[in-house]
């Protein structure tokens, strides 16, 4: 039985660099189970300092970290490779110590295939590209949780995830990171692309001169979402279980029909037409 | 700080795999085989003297080789591993382990090269004095090295510069130990110095816990 998340918080954090002057000047944050939090901020506002901290790998020159839990995943933005490790050997060694085992082992390798790294997974990381590089650098870090292990959740602290990644894997890493949080883990992202942000709970917090402001949820345009008529060769239950999650579904005359947002339409007519379905029309609306 | 013996382990396996897949870490080992085969080559005379000197090259040589496992991870991917494993206190635990182990295998090297020539003998006492000398030797070297890496000093150049000195003006000091006195254990036939073993043991725990603390204020 896991044991429930606590909230990991920052209490008056404060990092001084030399030469640098106050990058954060009196942070207090709440990363707790369950509600990602998102920091967006401007060009060297201090976003990597402030998930180091978090993280456990910089210590704050005042303030405290409190309630960190013992396993922590990180992911650096842009980390060089180790020149010779093998992909499979680094997620190997990076489950050991995070202690998740066999079991992580499986967790990050899946998540391999959900991103869809195209590299040679014997191969040397020096090898791959960036986008595969950094799907790598995502396996590793969520690969710290062994599902249903004992202890308490492990905390995720992210870089600008996002980065390098082509479209699919980008939706692949949202519903990932939703998984995450869904499952009553701690999430932090540093994130300028908005997608940390579209999250279910997720909170937002802008960084700028140091300090850290909770920006309210976005009062933005209702998604756009695209209507999909399809053909399929099932029945329509057999249909949309073989598809991905979409926001409502109906029978038109015959054929179905499926309404989702905009942005996972492409994977939803991939999937579609891998399962047999025909295309019969692609319509937008609000 | 809290340390967990598994996650230790498996940091340790870590680097140890690094290591070896750089292949850096060769390069003293094979200078330090090079000096063997010199000393020991000829006729090198009846033990435990000639140890003398090839203990006196393994101080060095084991801080070439704790300056490279020290440094094994440019600084950003360091960060990700210090989180993986779980703290600092677990990484550096690892190093130092890796280190030692390393300094063991040199140890076994300098012991067991004159056996091959097989001029003469080597009985288990002074095998024992040997392997105990060049121990003191080669952690000490550690503690140097270890004082020298990452994080105490960023810059490789820096970092070889600073070994270099502090090997050269304390490896001259037959009264200094522990290597001093190791090596004069050894030249003068006198007993197993245990004692200089266990300072230079301690040294390099010394300075791993220097690494560490100094860690932690970044």
């Amino acid at each position: 039985m896991r044991d429930h998340g606590r909230v990991v918080r920052l209490v008056g954090v404060r990092k001084r660099y030399r030469g640098r002057g106050e990058v954060l000047a009196g942070v207090d944050l709440e990363v707790a189970p369950g509600a990602p939090v998102s920091v967006v901020g401007g060009n060297g506002a201090g976003k990597s300092t402030l998930l180091r901290i978090v993280a456990g790998c910089a210590s704050p020159t005042a303030g405290r970290v409190h309630d960190r839990p013992a396993v922590v995943g990180y992911l650096p933005q842009s980390m060089p490779p180790p020149a010779r490790m093998t992909v499979l050997a680094h997620l190997r060694h990076h489950c050991a110590m995070h202690g998740s085992g066999a079991a992580g082992l499986a967790a990050a390798t899946s998540v391999l295939d959900d991103l869809d790294f195209t590299g040679d997974r014997a191969g040397p990381l020096a090898a791959l590209s960036t986008g595969n590089l950094q799907k790598v650098g995502l396996a590793g870090a969520l690969g710290c949780a062994a599902p249903d292990g004992p202890g308490e959740p492990p905390l995720l602290v992210l870089d600008e995830p996002w980065t390098a990644l082509d479209a699919g894997a980008a939706d692949a890493l949202e519903r990932a990171l939703d998984g995450w949080a869904a499952a009553g883990r701690p999430l932090l992202v540093a994130d300028h692309t908005g997608r940390a942000a579209r999250s279910p709970g997720a909170r937002t917090h802008r960084l700028s001169d140091g300090s850290l402001t909770e920006q309210p949820a976005p009062s933005r345009e209702p998604d756009t979402h695209v209507v999909v008529v399809l053909r399929c060769p099932s029945t329509r239950a057999a249909a949309l279980a073989a598809l991905p999650p979409v926001a409502a579904s109906w029978d038109e005359g015959g054929l179905l029909g499926v309404r989702l947002p905009a942005a996972r339409g492409d994977a939803l007519l991939a999937a579609a037409l891998a399962v047999g379905c025909s295309v019969v029309g692609v319509r937008q609306e609000r | 700080m809290s340390l967990s013996v598994g996650r230790t382990a498996a940091t340790a396996r870590y680097l140890l795999a690094l290591l070896l897949g750089e292949q850096r870490v060769l390069l003293p080992v094979v200078a330090f085989l090079a000096v063997l085969g010199v000393l020991f080559g000829g006729d090198p005379g009846p033990p435990p003297t000639p140890w003398a000197a090839s203990a006196l090259a393994l101080y060095p040589v084991a801080a070439w080789v704790a300056l490279v496992v020290a440094n094994v991870e440019d600084p950003v991917r360091r960060t990700v591993t210090v989180t993986a494993a779980g703290g600092r206190a677990a990484v550096v635990t690892a190093t130092l382990v890796v280190a030692l182990a390393a300094d063991l295998l040199l140890v076994a090297l300098a012991v067991l090269f004159p056996l091959l020539t097989g001029r003469y003998s080597y009985p288990p006492p002074v095998l024992v004095t040997g392997a105990v000398a060049h121990f003191a030797c080669a952690s000490a070297g550690t503690a140097v090295g270890l004082l020298c890496a990452r994080p105490l000093v960023a810059r490789i150049g820096w970092s070889f510069c600073l070994a270099l000195t502090v090997v050269v003006v304390t490896a001259v000091q037959p009264w200094l130990p522990p290597v001093g006195t190791a090596v004069r254990a050894l030249s003068s036939g006198g007993g197993t110095p245990v004692g200089p073993a266990l300072v230079g043991l301690s040294a390099a725990g010394a300075a791993a816990l220097l690494s560490w603390w100094v860690d932690t204020r970044r």
